[in-house]
């Protein structure tokens, strides 16, 4: 298996790191498993693209698909609601980041305690800091990143990846989760 | 007050003589025409506040991110603190978090310190030490964050030590918690944090104090003068020296110097850092450069002739990037002497030869009475011969490198702020600049970029080249700090704080480790300028303020006062000055509630944090200085924003808004327990955006101690920029209406919608305070 590297090279963790997504199939038993999943999209989808969308429009795809709710960040949730999409919840990464560490939060709708994190859109060195709280004090759960770039504290990262390839891997875990048609 | 008192001077002359290494010790002096009655805490020590920390601890819970899961301070490691394990001296991963944050708050209280300690030894030497502490007109109750703290009214230099010597005490128990197998517990390393905030703010307090009352800055004046900032304001055809850093005194040798000899008209001053305020303040001749951010494109540029270097936020390498513009460096602090030669006890003529002819690339001068004369006579000489050399490259030559990219991301994988560097390369190969440029404009100057480069472009130097015309006309006036606030100011502006009807006290402060640019600190001011908060500035987020025009080329400062009032812009100065900030709401207890001071730490900050809607907010955060300053707020009860990149201070202190039960306050003036809505719902939050930074804000101005008019106001303003950034009203605004009068009237049929279907019931406005003991008919804790 390719060895993954942080993408901002100072950002190594510890005895414990990320394995890489090298195909969506790897992670389709970590997301089919999941009683109480959640998205979690930060503020760099609205910019991110996506084939002829963005990463918000991606979320929206994937949440409607695998009906799972989404969780905005930073100010992304306004993007969503011009969208006409309202399944979405907004908190701060940091608010969130503290309360994914209590096991019995059920989550701004009441519809955890989630058990899956998927998570994409907050800056790198911020994203970061998120899953580090959730790798080190939530062990409840596993954390997937969807991003393109490799997030050392996740269960899942994808490696560091050529753009047109990691639009290929979302396309596929989207069919995985039902969408995509 | 008993106090000890300790007198340090390298020379002095005195009735009895001259001495050399004077030291002078007074077992202790008493301050008997002080009627204010001694508070509980006079000089506390490392666990004397620590039920108080810990009624804040128990409500705003640290959320830790680990950088890293070892620990690798002691030879029994390293230590893998995953999954619960502890390391071979028993720390888990909690405790090991916490003691890196103690850790970081005691690097930043010390620079603070011994700062302040410099200054007081060295304005001793030079005024003697009965020399008064002034903090200017209408500041009666001067220094009140060292009368809450030591009990002590600091009135001359020499009390000032004195309040040193205490707050090097606190520092050493402080330092030593950090140490293998003294604390254990997060929740008492997170207590000292607290205890190195306090500290910190002690040290700052005396620090502006010492230089204020000395050194002719301007002492309360909310008119202090707008001076020039920005690149373009620099003379080409002056010799230039430029001052970075924090520490005024060998700055002050410079303008001093140049006024002596009149030489203002072939030589200037400019700083970069707190030293570009404290030298504005001193001489409003002189310019502002800009932030710290700032300095490696200014050095490059060749516009600086003598670059001198006192202490704190330096550029670690400058005497290699010096040496690249063939500028020569002077050194001028013990804690930052950049490998240069001591040249102190020599001859000043030898020196400037030495530097002039490039003999030597720079020195250490710990004698400042020779950096003025030295640092004017080598900027003036070397000045024709350098011709303002620069290592900018032309965009010929910019074009031609670029071809040879190797396209391997390194530069995109070095940048904090993952700026598409590549991207702009590839397009200056096509001759197109203007992503260099763009990237310019978000550049925080740290040029990892050029570090990682297989090629070893001088990509930062690139950018400044592609920016190189609106460098040019970058020009922008700001007013320099002004200290500490009047007591008068704070007895018109009192009642509506606590009230709430001056909706909240804003503070910038801090670093430039923008994510996106300095201009969003303006953006951020502006936002809640025009919506009637008092803003507060110091620091690099002050100069970043100034820097966006209106269209009448006007800056922030040009168009809004400078007195602490609403609607207001104030700069109290450099990071020694936020001091006056804490200072202010510490005051706003005592002119406003006629609380005592003295000694009265806990009752202080309990006022504080129950009733001023302040808001500290550090968007460029970088430094462990920010990490202290902001730990003193904390404890004063004081919330703090800062930016995404704060997150990497790894531990945040949130509160649960959705746990009733952590939100109970006592009713002063029944005793009963209270139930009160999260306010202010965290107290260290870093958020990802500016629009969540700008939600955040209004909302972290809530109180308890809120009038009715007062939380309808706070609640308008929360409500109004959370449908413009989040596009949706705030489904959380009924936890905050206590009875009808607290609905803003605009927004009634929606809000009492919200309480309907929330099942709202009325609550009662208590009298708010988390010490039982201020109950009046009586309580302990």
């Amino acid at each position: 298996m390719m060895r993954a590297i942080p993408w901002q090279t100072g950002e190594i963790c510890g005895p414990d790191s990320a394995k890489a997504i090298t195909k969506a199939a790897q992670i389709e038993r970590d997301i089919k498993k999941a009683k109480k999943p959640v998205l979690v999209i930060g503020s760099e989808a609205l910019t991110q693209k996506h084939r002829k969308g963005t990463m918000v429009d991606y979320a929206i795809e994937f949440s409607k698909a695998a009906k799972i709710p989404i969780i905005a960040t930073g100010n992304a949730i306004k993007a969503f609601l011009e969208k006409g999409f309202d399944e979405v919840s907004r908190m701060g990464a940091m608010e969130l980041a503290f309360y994914l560490q209590d096991p019995e939060w059920t989550g701004p709708k009441g519809n955890g305690p989630f058990d899956l994190i998927l998570v994409y859109g907050i800056p790198y060195y911020m994203q970061w800091t998120l899953l580090s709280a959730v790798m080190n004090f939530g062990d409840h759960m596993t954390a997937i990143t969807l991003g393109r770039h490799y997030q050392p504290h996740a269960k899942w990262s994808f490696p560091n990846m050529k753009e047109n390839r990691w639009h290929d891997e979302l396309d596929e875990i989207l069919k995985m989760v039902g969408g995509g048609k | 007050m008993k106090k000890r008192v300790r007198i340090k001077s390298d020379e002095a002359t005195t009735g009895l003589g001259r001495f050399r290494g004077l030291e002078i010790s007074i077992g202790e002096l008493v301050d008997d025409d002080w009627d204010e009655p001694m508070g509980p805490t006079p000089m506390p020590g490392p666990t004397t506040l620590r039920s108080w920390d810990h009624k804040l601890l128990s409500r705003y819970q640290p959320s830790y991110m680990p950088y890293c899961q070892v620990c690798c301070l002691c030879t029994f490691g390293k230590c893998d603190l995953t999954g619960n394990k502890k390391g071979a001296c028993g720390i888990n991963m909690q405790a090991q978090q916490s003691r890196i944050v103690l850790a970081a708050a005691n690097i930043g209280t010390s620079a603070h310190l011994a700062h302040a300690r410099h200054l007081v030894d060295h304005l001793i030497d030079e005024y003697g030490p009965r020399a008064p502490l002034i903090q200017g007109p209408g500041t009666e109750i001067h220094a009140p964050i060292t009368r809450l703290i030591t009990g002590m009214r600091p009135r001359t230099l020499e009390d000032a030590s004195a309040v040193l010597d205490y707050a090097e005490s606190q520092l050493a128990h402080l330092l030593s918690a950090t140490a293998t197998g003294q604390e254990g517990h997060w929740m008492d390393f997170e207590s000292k944090v607290f205890h190195a905030g306090m500290t910190d703010h002690l040290a700052l307090e005396i620090g502006d104090l010492a230089q204020i009352s000395t050194l002719d800055f301007p002492q309360a004046d909310p008119e202090a003068p707008l001076v020039e900032a920005g690149f373009g304001n620099l003379d080409p055809e002056k010799a230039t020296v430029l001052c970075i850093g924090h520490n005024i005194v060998p700055a002050a040798a410079v303008t001093d110097y140049i006024t002596e000899k009149k030489l203002g008209n072939e030589i200037e001053v400019g700083g970069i850092c707190c030293t570009a305020w404290d030298i504005t303040r001193r001489d409003p001749n002189a310019k502002v450069v800009g932030p710290i951010s700032w300095q490696l494109r200014f050095i490059r540029s060749g516009k600086a002739d003598v670059i001198i270097v006192d202490e704190q936020c330096v550029r670690t390498n400058v005497v290699e990037e010096a040496q690249k513009v063939k500028a020569a460096v002077i050194s001028t602090s013990d804690k930052a002497v950049m490998g240069l030669p001591d040249r102190s006890d020599d001859p000043v003529d030898e020196i400037i030869d030495d530097l002039v002819s490039g003999k030597i690339p720079g020195v250490y001068m710990s004698d400042h009475k020779k950096v003025g004369e030295i640092a004017a006579k080598v900027a003036i000489a070397l000045k024709p011969k350098r011709k303002k050399k620069g290592i900018l490259p032309s965009k010929a030559k910019i074009k031609k490198m670029a071809a040879d990219c190797k396209k391997c991301m390194e530069c995109v994988r070095a940048c904090p702020n993952d700026q598409p560097v590549q991207e702009a390369v590839l397009a200056a190969q096509q001759g197109n600049f203007a992503p260099l440029e763009e990237i310019y404009h978000n550049c925080i100057g740290c040029a990892r970029c050029e570090s990682a480069c297989p090629n070893d472009y001088l990509l930062h130097s690139w950018m400044v080249k592609a920016a190189e015309p609106s460098c040019d006309k970058e020009k922008f006036m700001v007013r320099t700090g002004r200290g500490a606030i009047q007591d008068t100011e704070i007895r018109r502006v009192g009642q509506p704080i606590v009230f709430g009807e001056i909706p909240g006290v804003i503070a910038h402060v801090g670093c430039a480790n923008y994510p996106g640019g300095g201009e969003d600190v303006h953006h951020m001011m502006e936002e809640f300028a025009s919506r009637r908060y008092i803003i507060v500035a110091s620091g690099c987020a002050a100069m970043s303020a100034g820097q966006v025009l209106d269209e009448a080329g006007k800056s922030i400062y040009e168009r809004r006062d400078g007195e602490f009032d609403a609607g207001m812009v104030v700069n109290v100065g450099s990071c020694v000055s936020n001091s006056h900030i804490a200072g202010a709401a510490i005051k706003i207890a005592a002119i406003f509630a006629k609380r005592n001071l003295r000694g009265n730490y806990e009752e202080i900050a309990d006022y504080i944090y129950n009733r001023v809607g302040a808001v500290g907010i550090s968007w460029g955060a970088m430094s462990q200085k920010a990490a202290s300053i902001a730990a003193g707020f904390w404890r004063l009860g004081v919330p703090v924003i800062v930016g995404p990149h704060g997150s990497k201070y790894r531990r945040m202190l949130m509160g649960r808004a959705d746990k009733e039960k952590d939100w109970l306050v006592w009713d002063a003036r029944t005793g009963d327990r209270v139930s009160v809505a999260p306010g202010p719902e965290h107290l260290f939050y870093a958020a990802e955006t500016v629009e969540e930074c700008n939600v955040l804000t209004a909302k972290l101005c809530l109180r308890p101690n809120d009038t009715s008019k007062g939380r309808s106001i706070k609640l308008s303003h929360y409500i109004d920029v959370h449908e413009k950034y989040y596009g949706y009203f705030p489904d959380d605004v009924w936890t905050y209406i206590r009875r009808d009068s607290d609905i803003p009237i605009t927004l009634k049929d929606k809000i009492l919608g919200q309480m309907k279907e929330n099942d709202w019931e009325e609550r009662r406005i208590p009298d708010p305070t988390l010490l039982k003991r201020m109950i009046m008919s009586g309580g302990a804790d």
